[in-house]
């Protein structure tokens, strides 16, 4: 043996004796690391792994985070799911996929059988196939409520809000031409007119390039509406910049995904006030328990650029993946069958001044919800019925005011605000 | 036909190459090799219209998309077996070429390229209002009837499939009609005025071409499991299979191969690295420094490469 070189196999099986010692759970990230949304996600993951590493790990191993980015693609999503499959070969993974990127990679998680949580699609069809084929979809979970639950919420809105409070009984849909726009503005027609009595008049389908909607708003006010449902994903602070500097004499409400962050005002260049979107929660101007307080200023201390506040989906990382992995300690690993069970039990109650106000549950396999008559399994416990005290609210309606404020006004148990319309439109 | 036995050793070497890779690499590795054999069918199919006869595709997802939603709808909606759907899928899809080719017998150039972009975006808006119970509208499908499981099987078909195409397409293009259809895209003036019909050719051009897109498109959904109108009708999936083709090397058949391969390495290799959207830029730079540096692409630079070890070998010989 050639002894000057035994220090280095001395140090060669060290490093292997401390590798084995300091073997990690790999937690993988896929969603888009460009977006507000996907970056909320991302990062809530990050503070729940650090938090969770400074108590020792999981299983007694540290858990390590791998990032995939989808750029928001179906086909990369894809590939992304395979390289944190195949290439990382991780234990559990965390999304803040939309719809269609979701859907595209479904497969690939039947496949490979990886427990998984979407934080930001509500696509109902997902639940549906759980309930159709719960063996291969039983690793997924989706911890925001269903849009079946948006839809019934905002159902409630334009019934006890906009039809009996404001008077509006005609709307018109603004809808930009994407999936997701789409599909919403599917649900407002199926679901708005018969249920709550306001009748879809006209919509108009807008290219997300579009920069000026002078027109739009012009055919908007000729269409005999009381009011505009805005659908709008992307760069949605140019819509509603334009409503407010046009001041379009008509109220406009619906669902702006640009408003569901704090930098809405900013982005507007402080022309936002009366914008009002659907927002899952915990939105902007939603009252937080100490819990997701304390999130936030860590979130806050961490991080400096945008989001500044992280949106829902950050929060729902956030107790996601600590959620995810309680469930291993309890099943000792991410077996698909016993982390399964273990995930369906987990239930986070969060009070706010003695009383329910957020819970990060799942429905059980075959509860069924009173008010669709239906069954959402692994879907978020979500409370679509007054008082709110089984689960969390589906979403809640906030509004921007015209001093840069924000509010949620709907339901009245987490309202902080009144819903009106802004002063150039006539009462 | 013009064949060389250097032809036959060198196809058989690649074939053999192609299928020991698994021996050799990761999984994770494979099933970037798979997405880089389907882009190499869509880049070879692109090549035999718009390399060949110059006539400039924008609208190649337009085909890829008939024959993927045609087969992912045939097997889902209406449980035809794969065997049968994928067939149907590739009749589809040159029906689609038909309509494409329409637009040839008047105009060229960039004229043709916009026309053909706009069968594209008509496409896209087209499957998610007509029967979205069929299409799944605006998300697409998800679930759809995979052939293979895991990346092995996976990568043996997509790599059979992609030899399938590449080879019989270099033997197509070997023959008197491959030639004739590269003078088309030369001088279809001077075609013509050999007697030639080029309303015959290139009708025969954008039906191979569709038929190798059909087929791909068909076999490329039944790998994924699902299908949406935004990963398929989308300017960034024609960009890169215009790209692949170019880089590759425009007017033959491994140059797209090549191209398709440089570039899905390319951006899963940067991937740890650069897991954001810087990975798009790197890559777009790259390309472009690539096709400035050298615009008949990597198959010329490889081509050069040997010429000089040759000329190199043949030096020392003689010394």
């Amino acid at each position: 043996m050639n002894f000057k070189k035994s220090p280095l196999l001395m140090a060669l099986g060290l490093a292997a004796m401390t590798t084995a010692a300091t073997a990690e759970i790999k937690v993988g990230f896929i969603g888009s690391t460009s977006s507000d949304t996907g970056l909320s996600t991302l990062r809530g993951a990050e503070i729940a792994i650090e938090e969770l590493n400074a108590k020792g790990g999981v299983l007694g191993q540290k858990i390590e985070l791998v990032k995939a980015d989808t750029a928001e693609d179906p086909t990369e999503g894809v590939k992304a799911y395979e390289y944190l499959a195949e290439t990382e070969e991780v234990d559990f993974i965390i999304s803040g996929s939309i719809d269609d990127v979701s859907l595209g990679w479904l497969p690939r998680m039947q496949e490979f059988q990886i427990p998984t949580l979407d934080t930001w699609t509500s696509y109902v069809g997902i639940i549906d196939m759980i309930v159709e084929d719960y063996d291969s979809m039983k690793p997924y979970f989706m911890n925001i409520a269903s849009d079946e639950a948006l839809a019934t919420l905002y159902i409630d809105f334009g019934k006890d809000v906009l039809k009996e409070k404001m008077g509006w009984e005609k709307v018109i849909i603004l809808q930009e031409d994407t999936a997701f726009g789409g599909a919403i503005a599917g649900l407002v027609t199926e679901a708005l007119a018969p249920n709550a009595g306001i009748e879809v008049v006209d919509t108009i389908v807008y290219d997300i390039t579009t920069n000026d909607f002078a027109p739009l708003f012009s055919r908007a006010q000729d269409s005999g509406a009381d009011f505009i449902y805005l659908v709008s994903s992307v760069n949605s602070q140019v819509v509603s910049s334009q409503y407010v500097k046009l001041q379009v004499p008509m109220g406009m409400t619906g669902v702006n995904v640009a408003a569901l962050g704090q930098e809405f005002w900013e982005d507007t260049g402080g022309a936002g006030g009366g914008i009002s979107t659907l927002s899952p929660v915990p939105s902007v101007g939603f009252r937080l328990d100490p819990v997701s307080q304390a999130f936030v200023d860590t979130y806050q201390a961490k991080y400096k650029s945008r989001p500044v506040m992280p949106h829902f989906n950050g929060f729902n990382a956030y107790h996601g993946v600590k959620q995810a992995m309680a469930a291993a300690e309890e099943a000792g690993g991410f077996n698909n069958t016993t982390w399964v069970t273990a995930m369906e039990k987990q239930d986070l109650k969060l009070d706010l001044d003695g009383e329910p106000w957020l819970r990060y549950g799942f429905w059980g396999n075959d509860e069924v919800e009173p008010r669709t008559g239906r069954t959402y399994p692994h879907n978020a416990r979500f409370d679509i019925t007054e008082p709110y005290e089984d689960g969390s609210p589906s979403m809640v309606v906030i509004q921007w005011y015209e001093d840069g404020s924000s509010a949620v006004v709907y339901p009245e148990k987490y309202a902080t605000g009144e819903f009106t319309v802004p002063s150039w439109v006539k009462k | 036909m013009n064949l060389r036995w250097t032809h036959v050793v060198m196809w058989l070497a690649f074939v053999a190459l192609m299928f020991a890779i698994p021996e050799f690499v990761s999984k994770g590795t494979l099933r970037t090799l798979i997405f880089a054999n389907f882009l190499a069918i869509f880049a070879i199919s692109w090549d035999v219209l718009s390399g060949r006869t110059g006539y400039i595709s924008f609208g190649h997802p337009f085909l890829i998309g008939i024959g993927a939603y045609t087969s992912a709808i045939l097997t889902k909606r209406f449980d035809v077996p794969i065997e049968f759907a994928i067939p149907a899928a590739v009749v589809m899809t040159m029906i689609g070429g038909i309509i494409v080719f329409l637009p040839a017998l008047r105009i060229k150039g960039s004229y043709f390229a916009l026309v053909t972009l706009a069968f594209m975006e008509l496409m896209y808006q087209l499957v998610q209002v007509i029967r979205p119970d069929l299409t799944g509208g605006t998300r697409g499908m998800s679930g759809v009837q995979t052939l293979t499981r895991g990346a092995v099987n996976g990568y043996y078909l997509s790599v059979s499939l992609m030899l399938a195409v590449a080879l019989s397409m270099w033997l197509l293009m070997r023959t008197q009609l491959g030639t004739a259809l590269s003078a088309v895209g030369m001088n279809e003036e001077s075609v013509r005025g050999s007697g030639l019909s080029t309303t015959k050719l290139k009708l025969f051009a954008f039906l191979t071409s569709a038929f190798v897109a059909g087929l791909g498109g068909a076999f490329y959904v039944h790998y994924l499991g699902s299908i949406a109108p935004r990963a398929l009708f989308d300017i960034n999936f024609l960009f890169t299979i215009i790209v692949a083709a170019l880089i590759g090397g425009a007017s033959t058949i491994i140059g797209p191969v090549i191209g398709a391969f440089f570039l899905t390495f390319l951006l899963e290799y940067l991937r740890p690295y650069l897991p954001g959207a810087e990975r798009y830029f790197i890559y777009g730079l790259i390309a472009l420094l690539l096709y400035m540096y050298e615009p008949k692409g990597l198959i010329a630079l490889i081509d050069k490469g040997w010429q000089r070890l040759r000329g190199a070998a043949d030096r020392k010989e003689t010394v």
